[in-house]
């Protein structure tokens, strides 16, 4: 009996989406994991946007960009050290498809989860901020886009060789902090000196920002081309990186 | 693939650093085999393991599963085989019957199939009954079976086995070896790693000895048996023995070595008939009287001890007291070491 399907890419897409719905289910829908997604980034949203006189309405975007990136990014980096630990990542890694199936898989699991998460500050805006979605598309994209990429950040990191669970999220915060402050959370990116719109056009967070004010109905600064296009780049590369440290691993276990 | 190896392995080596934990080893595994890889710990078995299966990279050398290369085409290679590692990797916080279900989908197993062989090892593992629970409740020899059962959904053609039965209960390790038997009686290749040499003198068609990284000798059971001559052995127990029983039976002509387990002495020899001469003479010139006197074969564990230098039983490392070279010479070993 052959119970095998074809050697194809519709595989490799079947694959990816039963571990990312595996992941969702063991690890993103437990209560912590939902509590730290919605609070952290209203917390810090709120940490910074009390006392400034900044219209209600014009913060939700950086609400939106907030969420999107921690809570797609957050639950990722926890996952392959935990597998590594008690060796159930070596199932995928005998399975018969790709490392970049594997990690799409768990990618995708951490996009389900940021997109879900996110629907909130959407919702809290339109109802209770008078915000208006003047761009549909932009908005799916927006958050699709994003939580892609920064899911690919976190398992990124999470994919370099040696980290236990709690030692990969030192270095993902040694990144994930500092691009805070030079993505046009504090300040917008036109009021930024030259440099440091430079600087910030680097950073991922910056284009999530962009494209979310975009959607809700202001301007992004370098544009939702210029926007998309890096985003898509940056989750390439973090793909990219994330197989290597895998091959790196491997070649050293 | 008539005439393709089920397991074809050449020049294969892992070096961690300085240290070589694989050097350069080479050996085939024929289809519907059970082929035994022994060794101390650390030896290699589990890199080699690893390696053969992709979840390490080989730093040398090259592996192919059914004529697949793991390296090259590893997506074909994968397809052909299943694993069960040497702990119990499964996921604890899903039950039975998901774990089953999760690696038929991860092997893309069509639904239909996929159900009825996760009820099919379920009940030929006595696990269906509990196929809701979650893994996590399960006793060690439960998840090990588990882990079998998931190592079976893809119908593989080889199956790795590493250290299956270790530390488990009686129960457990009845049914995990019966079904081997019946998995390898159904056409499955079998590379078996085991300490126990009971277990892979019953069971392994062939055996690989490995230590220090190296093929110490491949050869079916009887044959690495009948190679170590040297490890016959004169088992004699007396009723009143002396306290210098020891040291003067070592100066038996043609007796190489003596051990004393309990109240017997075991005199290893080339030479069986000449040792029961010599101690004949010896029980009668001190007056002694026999108990018992036993001629012995070598067992699969003397050959691992001359081999490897290492009692099993004791973990106690002592220096082998036969070189590989000298067991070469004396037989057939097998195996290939660059």
């Amino acid at each position: 009996m052959k119970t095998s399907q074809s050697d194809s890419l519709g595989r490799q897409v079947r694959v990816a989406w039963v571990i990312a719905v595996k992941d969702v289910r063991t690890y993103y829908t437990r209560p912590a994991s939902i509590m730290f997604g919605v609070l952290f980034p209203f917390s810090l949203f709120l940490s910074f946007s009390i006392g400034r006189n900044i219209p209600a309405a014009a913060q939700i975007p950086i609400l939106l960009a907030q969420t999107l990136f921690f809570a797609s990014s957050s639950i990722g980096p926890v996952t392959i050290p935990t597998e590594r630990g008690t060796r159930t990542f070596d199932r995928f890694l005998t399975a018969p498809v790709s490392l970049l199936t594997v990690l799409m898989g768990k990618t995708l699991a951490g996009l389900i989860f940021g997109v879900g998460i996110s629907i909130i500050p959407i919702v809290v805006g339109v109802i209770f901020f008078a915000s208006h979605i003047t761009n549909v598309a932009a908005l799916i994209v927006c958050m699709a886009l994003s939580a892609l990429g920064f899911s690919a950040m976190g398992i990124m990191f999470a994919s370099m060789p040696g980290q236990g669970p709690g030692e990969v999220m030192m270095p993902l915060n040694f990144v994930r902090i500092p691009l805070l402050f030079i993505s046009g959370v504090y300040v917008p990116v036109g009021e930024l000196p030259s440099w440091g719109q430079a600087l910030s056009l680097l950073s991922p967070l910056t284009h999530t920002i962009e494209l979310a004010r975009y959607a809700l109905g202001g301007e992004a600064f370098f544009g939702p081309a210029a926007n998309i296009i890096i985003l898509g780049a940056y989750t390439a590369a973090f793909l990219f990186v994330g197989i290597r440290f895998h091959i790196m691993t491997q070649r050293k276990d | 693939m008539v005439g393709v190896y089920a397991i074809k392995v050449s020049n294969l080596t892992k070096r961690f650093g300085h240290l070589v934990a694989v050097d350069h080893i080479g050996f085939e595994v024929n289809k519907g085999e059970i082929f035994g890889f022994l060794g101390p710990n650390g030896a290699g078995k589990t890199t080699t393991i690893r390696m053969l299966t992709g979840m390490s990279i080989p730093t040398e050398g090259t592996a192919a599963i059914m004529g697949f290369d793991i390296q090259r085409q590893s997506v074909k290679a994968k397809e052909q085989m299943g694993i069960v590692p040497d702990i119990s990797n499964v996921y604890n916080e899903l039950s039975a019957w998901d774990n089953l279900i999760f690696t038929g989908r991860l092997y893309d197993v069509p639904k239909i199939y996929r159900e009825s062989r996760a009820e099919e090892l379920l009940k030929m593992f006595g696990l269906y009954d509990r196929r809701g629970e979650k893994v996590r409740g399960f006793s060690r020899g439960m998840k090990r079976r588990i882990c079998i059962t998931m190592a079976l959904m893809n119908r593989s053609s080889v199956l790795f086995l590493d250290e299956p039965t270790s530390g488990l209960d009686v129960q457990s390790v009845l049914v995990i070896r019966d079904t081997i038997r019946r998995l390898n009686q159904q056409g499955l290749a079998i590379f078996l790693t085991t300490h126990n040499m009971e277990e892979a003198s019953q069971m392994c068609d062939r055996i690989a000895i490995i230590n220090h990284g190296r093929i110490a000798a491949i050869d079916t059971p009887e044959k690495l048996r009948r190679t170590a001559r040297s490890v016959q052995s004169v088992e004699v127990a007396f009723e009143a023995p002396p306290e210098d029983a020891l040291k003067e039976l070592r100066k038996l002509p043609s007796v190489s070595e003596v051990t004393k387990t309990g109240d017997k002495f075991r005199l290893y020899t080339d030479e069986p008939s000449s040792v029961l001469e010599s101690t004949w003479k010896y029980v009668q010139s001190n007056g002694l009287k026999l108990v018992t006197v036993n001629t012995l074969s070598p067992s699969l564990e003397d050959v691992f001890i001359r081999l490897t230098g290492i009692r099993p039983a004791t973990g106690n490392e002592k220096q082998p007291t036969q070189n590989l070279d000298e067991l070469r010479r004396q037989g057939s070993l097998g195996g290939s070491n660059r």
